[in-house]
């Protein structure tokens, strides 16, 4: 049997990977591949929770969720060509052109 | 006891004889191409060793693997070796939810559709993975262009088949071969056949969708750099991926073991070689097209027909409760 | 037998999104990411979501993650590109995001197991009675109360395309045109 804290464990363990991914990582393409780690916990929370009460809402916001995830992928790749185009680097810290 | 014999038939042995004679049919499909190819363009092809030549098969077998075993210095040498086996893999896996004849079926999987989408879909990882680890342009570009290829004409997949599960009503594919037993799918859906068929062939990148490893242009495409068995593996997952195809056109739109007089393996086996032949037929019959017109084919042709046969299927199977 | 394919599942989700966040190469770690998926995946299936767990491979795994991979491969550089990741980053300089991140989780696993207490989740000590939801439940459901959901959903990935296009295409700029001369990407 599974346990719904196990579950409550999993995705928040890897909520603060995707996190830690985010705060630590300056290369654009590993802080969106942590944004999407944090999207996955949450979608495992959402699954885990339509499957423990029985209802498919959960499943529902999964779609929902999952195209989120596929725009925001769209967008945030466009922008990480666009910074290469540019910058030609793809170091986040350099993107500091707006300080006054 | 006899519960145990069954449960050990059915759980070990009827899935490894699916897997030796899928190998077998793999390897000497080569052998089959080469000879069908040359018989159409008026050549011998290959009839030195043994009766027709079919030893020619195991003649390559030795050649390749004593072959040596060589990985370019510049590869990444871990994904360079993963690559291959991720083809044979995805599509022995595929073959898994083919029902070939009632009770002749490795998985009894309700949502078999969605499997089979999910193994094609991994499959492109084994030539991207290729072709990045090669490190080598032609490798690259080939790679690039089989990305780009199976993502867009994946959709296409998908959207053709959803128009069988309409019809048939579920996902599971011995529910799809029952429900055509008083009439083939062709019949209800006959666009969403040619559309399956285009993108089999394009998924399957086999002549004349064949652009990822398009000789004349880019060498080889992503197996540029392999060699030896590396490259048999690759070899032998298209041919795997050519009868799965065809075993899955004949699931889908013909019926499936479905027909008269003869035992319901044999029509598999038939229908599936038809398929086969016909595939070689493509190769020896139609020049390869341009890269973007292989592209502006899919997005601005199959695409519009695969969203109206969805609606008008959809329309046709809700007509009548209204 | 469920708990031990769970656990080893949770193991390897982990595993590979630490090796994710953490890789130098970015297709390697992109690779992580894939298997962390699957494993994902696999988890959705024992909890009796076939259909999302088919979804998570075909979405995530097989078209999500090649779109990253295809970019990757566009901007990759061999030996120079993994030379500049190192000096971006390294495990022993992100102790203060890792701090961060664990304290994070604490404070997450205390407020949360709160919530979940025996008496909150009706008596049932937390443990699943595995019911598998259909895909035509879950269809009912979409086009009935959700139809909103759907309609936003379409919505949200056309502007997501426009957009796309609109910041990838290749500006006609003078100016960066001169920076950059014949060169493409």
């Amino acid at each position: 049997m599974i346990s719904i804290h196990w579950l409550l464990f999993l995705s928040l363990a890897l909520f603060s990977i995707g996190v830690y991914g985010v705060v630590a990582r300056r290369n654009l393409l590993f802080i969106l591949l942590s944004l999407e780690i944090m999207l996955n916990a949450v979608v495992l929370l959402f699954i885990a929770g339509s499957s423990f009460h029985g209802n498919p809402d959960g499943q529902i916001m999964y779609l929902l969720i999952l195209t989120l995830a596929a725009s925001e992928v769209a967008v945030g790749l466009g922008l990480v060509i666009h910074m290469y185009r540019q910058h030609h680097t793809l170091d986040v810290d350099k993107l500091s052109q707006l300080r006054g | 006891m006899s519960d145990f014999l069954g449960d050990i038939t059915g759980d070990f042995i009827i899935p490894i004889v699916i897997l030796v004679a899928l190998l077998l049919a793999g390897a000497w499909s080569t052998w089959l191409e080469r000879r069908i190819l040359a018989w159409w363009q008026d050549r011998l092809g290959p009839n030195r060793v043994g009766p027709f030549g079919l030893l020619q098969v195991v003649a390559d077998m030795i050649k390749i693997f004593t072959k040596e075993d060589w990985i370019p210095p510049f590869a990444d040498k871990v994904l360079f070796v993963i690559a291959p086996m991720i083809v044979m893999i995805m599509m022995m896996l595929g073959f898994a939810i083919i029902p070939f004849a009632p009770g002749i079926q490795i998985a009894h999987f309700d949502n078999g559709l969605l499997f089979l989408l999910a193994i094609s879909s991994l499959s492109v990882y084994s030539i991207m993975l290729a072709g990045f680890s090669s490190n080598s342009k032609y490798a690259l570009l080939g790679a690039m262009r089989t990305a780009a290829q199976m993502l867009s004409y994946e959709v296409f997949m998908g959207l053709a088949i959803m128009g069988i599960v309409i019809v048939a009503d579920s996902f599971s594919l011995s529910k799809i071969v029952e429900a055509q037993a008083d009439m083939w799918f062709i019949i209800a859906q006959p666009l969403g056949f040619f559309l399956f068929l285009f993108a089999g062939i394009a998924e399957s990148h086999r002549a004349p969708f064949d652009l990822p490893e398009a000789e004349t242009e880019i060498v080889a495409g992503f197996h540029t750099e392999y060699a030896s068995m590396k490259f048999g593996m690759f070899f032998i997952g298209e041919y795997l991926g050519v009868i799965l195809i065809s075993a899955l056109i004949t699931t889908l739109y013909f019926g499936g073991w479905q027909g008269p007089w003869l035992p319901p393996l044999l029509w598999f086996i038939l229908k599936t070689s038809f398929f086969v032949l016909f595939f070689i037929l493509l190769r020896a019959a139609i020049p390869r097209p341009r890269y973007d017109q292989l592209m502006a084919f899919g997005w601005y042709i199959l695409l519009p027909l695969a969203l109206l046969n969805l609606l008008v299927t959809a329309a046709w199977q809700l007509a009548p409760t209204l | 037998m469920i708990e031990v394919l769970f656990f080893i599942a949770a193991a390897v989700a982990l595993i590979s999104a630490a090796m994710t966040v953490t890789a130098h190469n970015a297709v390697h770690g992109l690779l992580y990411l894939v298997v962390t998926m699957l494993a994902i995946s696999l988890i959705f299936f024992l909890l009796g979501s076939p259909f999302a767990a088919a979804l998570q491979v075909i979405v995530y795994a097989g078209a999500i993650m090649v779109l990253f991979i295809f970019v990757t491969m566009m901007l990759h550089q061999g030996e120079k590109s993994l030379l500049e990741e190192k000096q971006l980053f390294q495990i022993s300089g992100s102790i203060g995001a890792f701090l961060l991140s664990a304290v994070l989780l604490v404070e997450l696993v205390y407020v949360l197991a709160g919530f979940a207490s025996p008496q909150l989740i009706n008596g049932s000590e937390g443990y699943f009675t595995i019911q598998t939801i259909t895909v035509k439940e879950l269809g009912i459901q979409l086009y009935g109360p959700y139809q909103l959901l759907v309609v936003i959903a379409a919505m949200m990935l056309l502007s997501a395309l426009i957009s796309a296009i609109h910041i990838a295409r290749r500006q006609k700029n003078p100016m960066q045109a001169d920076e950059e001369g014949d060169q493409t990407l």
